[in-house]
């Protein structure tokens, strides 16, 4: 063994004893990597081609939702003990942000090394572990890969300062001078001042389209590709089901341009697409751009041929023009965004959610809307982050269980594959006082024990503080005692996604909205074939009347979908139905049956 | 039933007698008919069921238009639109059968030239067929049929010769390439005089009337305790504002398409003398104005003041909440047939677009007090009610006036004295309205007229 050298490339990793890239170096200066087969691969998921687009998707952040060890920080083990819990809430595929190893100085999109797990949270083979016991229930698993940048700990980008003439000089974006691409705007305004660092080390500049800490990779170097293309194989092969790709639109760099969604950056996605339609059908990929969703669809590819790039996206304006429309009272944020919302080639599907582990992103509205989003849901100014609020679903709606119900109805109802985020389940709440982005990532409540039964560490060990306030504490909202009472929030998810599980048209089907002379009423018909669903909303706390016109469906009966609760038969007048405040209606609409028939 | 359409409809004429007095665009409604006699007949389709069109003269001159269904056996969905017997078929409302909606569709989308009526697709727009059609529910004056998701078509149940306002404004716009008004989609004319008999337009189904967008706002408003109008969640400033917006485009649209002009000393002084007109003719009839009379005569002799001139152009000339529709992309102006009081020639004069401007003011301070009609200023609890439904329309009323500033076709707040006296002209004339059909409301005009004393 050789005593550990500062300039070695693996120096900055802190996995010795792990297996890691840059372990050894060979003749010709290439950095020896783990392999797929030096680990165990998980067994593999039912088959089905078409899966993401009817399935419930559950953000589950490793750090926060079990820890098997003890040391106050979740694990991928203490994920894979909570499976069952996952499989009888009835979500079918989780979505991990980042696992890998990382100096964490971005919440772990900081990658030092895309073939090793972060020590904190286990190793690859527990990971496959975690992934074996989920497809054994049916659950799948995707998680973050960021594409565009690594750490500058990664071992190559240490590879490529120190040996500019070796195998990994040319694989991140290096330049004698700090002017090229003048048109690219600085994303994190508040903390860089450039897009161009200068590096001592080799004594050049190098580009960062984010933190100056997380170097771009350069794509115009073809051994960059495919080193980029081994790594999805490496996860692929151990099993995973797909990847949410990181900041998608900034891989290629064109002078004159603003260095976004250029050509060439849709061209290398066609080739990751390629590589797991060739290799591991049934994998998915996922875009994260947070456009407008006019400029997103291009991610999805060539419509003529169902799509070529990225499965599924996520629909980022959707999510703030919920929340208004109930402050509103108003259908008219949702459906102006449904409204301009372009249609997507036959094999892609939205990602769509409420809330997940960033704020609650208000970059897709207008200033005027912004200002209203903070009146209405950032009193205080601690609430605010970035260009967002930092905040939880049930503090966001005052925890009115009716609004929670609506909005979770909204979100399983309209198109696209809902995202759930750990522990909106329950109802928890968040801490504001938290830094960054910490208060919507507290331990998930699992007793009313000892830090919320998420550890047994001593509680000054967490990695951060259970929520502990009277309303939202883990001794008032925890998931044993929710699982102990079938009215809880928890019980009623459930069903919710038991009703959606039954109904293809909730992810297959079309969508049309329903006009009514009602402003406060948002109803829609969502049909696949013959499985026709309309759903019924009222945005306002008051009850309402709604007139719908449902004559193309005369003599069909409407089946109420929770309970079967059979309602008059739709004729040619129109259909009138009233909600009480906050309330909504899933239907099934039905070819007309004699009373007593069965269903 | 018989193969000539006049003689068929002329035997209706008893049931009509009886039938007309009770049809809410009937303009006589609930008085005792003498005579119908039948102008002209035409059988647009034959068959079981078969469609008619007549225009009939009643014996105060006034003409109507009619769609007559015949069938041999009447749906119970019918029953209700019944008129007669004819022989042994039935003879009914035929707008309320969508079988033969569907008939009126593909004549629309196919053109036709027969028997006096010309019905012709607008240049360049293709019509979908093979769509359900249904009535619109409750109107005044016409009857209007939508198709499908589609088109919605206008029976002008009074048809007048010559040009059509609410289709000369809504092709004006549209060339305009204005986004505020329904696509004109096809048009029936009537080929002798020239008048037009029915109006298809696109039809926007996912829109909601500003008037129940604005009271979904005050509801919201009053049932909290004490936040102000710009406080609670269901303000309604920013949609003021955009609406303001579309009313100022649309005036810019139809003054640059249509022209515009200024009227001196000799116009204006008519205008003038018209509001003391009917100004004259509602106080006798409503006593409780008396006391504003010094007030009202004063603002609006005060116009008579305007050395500069008035602005007038064609504008839409009866707006106000129920006339807008908020769709998915924007607010939509509708209906642009003009005052319905006036006479038609009265309607196809040039008027100042602050017509519009106060029609509109006037319709946010209704939307504010209508849930409050009846309350009483002096108890406590109903001087606060009031007193914060007057600030929702304050603040939405300025907003209005700010998002139409925005255009850059004038301010409506820099010209006081014109928009003081229209918005004065327009609540008297609702006093009496509301002193006939509501008087629970006449309170609500008599406040603004209180307040601007």
């Amino acid at each position: 063994m050789t005593v550990q050298d500062s300039t070695a490339p693996d120096a900055a990793l802190g996995l010795a004893g792990i297996p890691h890239t840059g372990e050894a170096v060979t003749a010709d200066g290439h950095l020896t990597e783990p392999q797929a087969e030096d680990f165990n691969h998980a067994r593999s998921a039912p088959p089905d081609p078409q899966w993401y687009k009817n399935a419930v998707f559950y953000e589950v952040l490793v750090r926060a939702f079990n820890d098997s060890d003890g040391n106050g920080t979740g694990d991928l083990r203490g994920l894979a003990d909570k499976l069952d819990y996952l499989q009888w809430l009835g979500v079918d595929c989780l979505w991990l942000p980042p696992f890998y190893a990382s100096p964490l100085r971005d919440g772990g999109y900081d990658i030092s090394d895309f073939r090793a797990v972060l020590p904190e949270f286990g190793t690859v083979d527990d990971f496959s572990y975690l992934l074996d016991q989920a497809h054994k229930r049916g659950i799948r698993v995707i998680t973050d890969l960021v594409l565009n940048h690594t750490s500058d700990a990664h071992p190559w980008f240490q590879e490529s300062r120190q040996h500019p003439d070796g195998p990994y000089g040319d694989y991140y974006v290096w330049s004698d001078t700090d002017d090229r691409y003048p048109d690219a705007r600085i994303i994190f305004v508040d903390t860089e001042t450039s897009n161009w660092t200068y590096d001592p080390v080799r004594g050049q500049f190098y580009w960062h389209r984010f933190f100056s800490h997380q170097p771009d990779l350069n794509y115009e170097n073809p051994e960059v590709q495919e080193a980029m293309l081994d790594v999805l194989r490496f996860w692929l092969d151990i099993g995973i089901d797909g990847f949410r790709l990181d900041a998608v639109p900034y891989l290629f760099e064109e002078e004159g341009t603003n260095c976004e969604n250029l050509p060439r950056t849709h061209e290398f996605l066609k080739r990751c697409r390629k590589v797991v339609d060739d290799e591991y059908p049934g994998r998915v990929l996922l875009a994260e751009a947070n456009q407008w969703p006019a400029d997103v669809v291009q991610y999805f590819g060539d419509p003529s041929i169902g799509g070529d790039e990225c499965h599924m996206a996520f629909h980022f304006p959707l999510m703030p023009r919920i929340f208004m429309a109930a402050r509103r009272e108003s259908r008219f944020p949702i459906s102006e965004i449904l409204a301009q919302t372009p249609s997507i080639p036959s094999g892609a599907q939205w990602g769509i959610f409420l809330r997940n582990h960033d704020e609650l992103t208000l970059e897709m509205v207008t200033d005027e809307e912004r200002d209203y989003m903070y009146a209405e849901y950032a009193k205080d100014p601690r609430m605010k982050a970035n260009i967002g609020i930092r905040r939880r679903l049930a503090p966001l709606i005052d925890n009115d269980r009716n609004q929670q119900e609506l909005f979770t109805a909204l979100l399983l109802s309209l198109p696209g594959s809902p995202v759930l985020y750990y522990g909106d389940e329950i109802g928890m709440g968040d801490n504001i006082w938290l830094g960054d982005r910490d208060a919507v990532r507290t331990p998930m409540q699992w007793s009313p024990d000892r830090n919320a039964g998420f550890s047994r560490c001593d509680p000054g060990r967490l990695y951060l503080p259970a929520i502990a306030d009277p309303v939202y504490g883990f001794q008032a909202v925890n998931v044993e005692s929710q699982m102990n009472n079938t009215s809880s929030l928890l019980h009623w998810t459930r069903r919710m996604l038991q009703v959606r599980s039954e109904h293809q048209a909730f992810g297959l089907g079309d969508f049309t909205e329903l006009g009514s002379s009602n402003p406060s009423v948002l109803a829609y018909l969502r049909r696949h074939g013959d499985d026709v669903v309309l759903c019924v909303n009222n945005l306002s706390r008051f009850p309402q009347p709604v007139e719908l016109h449902l004559s193309d469906h005369d003599g069909c009966v409407p089946v109420e979908l929770t309970g079967g609760v059979r309602f008059p038969a739709i004729g040619e007048l129109p259909y009138l139905l009233t909600l009480p405040g906050h309330g909504f209606y899933w239907f099934q609409i039905t070819a007309h049956l004699e009373e007593g028939e069965p269903l | 039933m018989s193969t000539r359409p006049l003689h068929a409809v002329a035997s209706l004429t008893d049931d009509l007698r009886a039938w007309l007095p009770a049809q809410r665009w009937f303009a006589a409604k609930g008085r005792e008919l003498s005579s119908v006699r039948v102008e002209r007949a035409t059988l647009l389709s034959g068959g079981d069921p078969a469609l008619l069109h007549a225009v009939i003269e009643v014996d105060d001159g006034e003409r109507y238009q009619l769609l007559i269904g015949v069938r041999d056996e009447l749906t119970d969905q019918l029953h209700a639109s019944f008129i007669g017997k004819l022989g042994e078929s039935f003879a009914y409302e035929a707008t309320q059968d969508p079988e033969l909606m569907a008939v009126l569709l593909d004549l629309l989308a196919h053109g036709s030239d027969e028997g006096g009526l010309r019905w012709e697709r607008e240049p360049g727009v293709e019509v979908v067929t093979g769509l359900r059609a249904r009535p619109v529910g409750v109107e005044q004056s016409n009857t209007s049929v939508v198709f499908g998701y589609h088109y919605i078509f206008k029976l002008f149940r009074r048809p007048v010769p010559g040009k059509n306002r609410d289709v000369e404004l809504h092709r004006a716009l549209f060339r305009a390439g204005s986004k505020q008004v329904a696509e004109p989609v096809a048009v029936v004319e009537d080929g002798g005089e020239g008048a037009v008999l029915g109006f298809a337009q696109r039809y926007f189904a996912d829109a909601v009337e500003g008037w129940a967008m604005a009271t979904a706002s005050v509801r919201d408003l009053l049932a909290e305790g004490d936040l102000h109008a710009g406080e609670v969640g269901g303000d309604f400033a920013a949609e003021a504002g955009r609406l303001g917006t579309a009313v100022a485009q649309v005036h810019a649209d139809l003054a640059a398409q249509l022209g515009a002009e200024t009227v001196g000393a000799d116009r204006i002084g008519g205008a003038v003398d018209q509001m003391h007109g009917r100004l004259d003719a509602v106080l006798a009839e409503v006593p409780a104005l008396a006391e504003h009379e010094p007030m009202l005569r004063a603002a609006f002799d005060a116009v008579r003041g305007l050395a500069e001139g008035v602005e007038v152009q064609h504008v839409h000339g009866d707006l106000h909440l129920g006339q807008v529709l908020r769709t998915t992309t924007g607010w939509v102006l509708i209906d642009f047939e003009g005052e319905p009081a006036s006479r038609p020639d009265e309607r196809l004069l040039m008027r100042s677009p602050l017509r519009d401007v106060a029609g509109m003011l006037r319709s946010f301070d209704y939307a504010a007090l209508h849930l409050l009609a009846g309350d009483d200023a002096d108890t406590q609890a109903d001087h606060q009610r009031l007193t914060r439904a007057a600030e929702w329309a304050d603040r939405n009323r300025s907003a209005f006036c700010a998002g139409y500033a925005a255009v850059g076709v004038g301010d409506p707040r820099a010209q006081t004295v014109l928009l003081r006296a229209f918005e004065l002209d327009k609540a008297v004339y609702e006093v009496a309205y509301e002193h006939r059909n509501r008087p629970d409301w006449v309170g609500i005009p008599l406040a603004a007229i209180r307040r601007a004393g």
